[in-house]
């Protein structure tokens, strides 16, 4: 039962991870885009990681009742949040964008930060993953007994 | 009943095992989480308690934060070294549980066939 709830812990966090490198990816897809649908340029996000605040002890009492409702998970993404980091401004008079003065808005965005940021998360990622391989093997074994 | 003293005494030690894996798990989720502070439960006090109780009670072992890690400035002190061994050794002692258990209920066969074939 408890052994389950480790991969229910893990598989959490690799899915909080996964939504983190996909943030990061539209942050890059975005590096260049002055145009967007609440106007002005793309702004760079950020996502914020919160546990639930839960021991794994408490989570396994929820998952009685989980017949209801899922239990909370271990981690995920609380928010995203906008960089408050201001637009970084270009001289581009003939650009649809450019405002009176002539100078073009682009997102903030360095692309050094953000492959930093995906690296760390594909790195938390398989971190997690080697969890869920240990927790197999232990269930595994423990199936083994039967044998 | 087949569960020998040394079956049930086993089945406690596994229990201890597969909890402070669910604590490194949740550790290991939590490597990214502003301010989440390292859990881990002392082995040997917990292992005393889960035996000590003759009871069937459920039992829930005593989560303490990790004193002296190393904290990141965002407050978080998870050490992925220091979980990844834990991990490796909570797996490796599940893995002797085990095989101790197996060979319990392989000496137990053994009698029922009377020693015939092992």
């Amino acid at each position: 039962m408890s052994m389950f709830n480790a991969l229910e812990i893990s598989g959490s966090a690799m899915q909080a991870e996964r939504q983190r490198a996909e943030v990061v990816a539209a942050n890059m897809a975005n590096a260049e885009t002055t145009h967007t649908p609440s106007g002005g340029p793309y702004r760079r996000k950020e996502v914020v990681f919160s546990s639930s605040g839960n021991t794994p002890f408490q989570m396994l009492l929820a998952g009685f009742r989980r017949l209801t409702g899922r239990a909370n998970p271990a981690v995920r993404i609380s928010r995203i949040v906008n960089d408050p980091a201001p637009p970084l401004k270009k001289y581009e008079p003939g650009h649809p964008d450019a405002d009176s003065s002539g100078y073009v808005s682009y997102p903030a965005i360095n692309p050094i930060e953000e492959m930093v940021d995906l690296m760390g998360a594909v790195r938390a990622y398989q971190l997690n993953a080697a969890a869920v391989s240990a927790t197999k093997q232990m269930i595994q074994g423990s199936m083994d007994i039967l044998k | 009943m087949l569960a020998t003293p040394m079956i049930q005494l086993l089945e406690r030690f596994l229990n201890v095992t597969s909890d402070r894996e669910s604590l490194i798990a949740n550790n290991m989720a939590n490597i990214d989480t502003p301010g989440y502070r390292t859990e881990d439960l002392d082995f040997r006090s917990e292992l005393q308690r889960a035996t000590g109780n003759s009871e069937d009670a459920a039992f829930t072992p005593v989560v303490r934060k990790v004193p002296g890690l190393l904290q990141r400035p965002d407050g978080n002190d998870v050490s992925l070294d220091r979980e990844s061994m834990n991990l490796a050794e909570s797996q490796l002692q599940f893995k002797m549980g085990i095989q101790f258990i197996r060979s319990e209920f392989h000496r137990l066969l053994n009698a029922i066939n009377e020693g015939k074939d092992a």
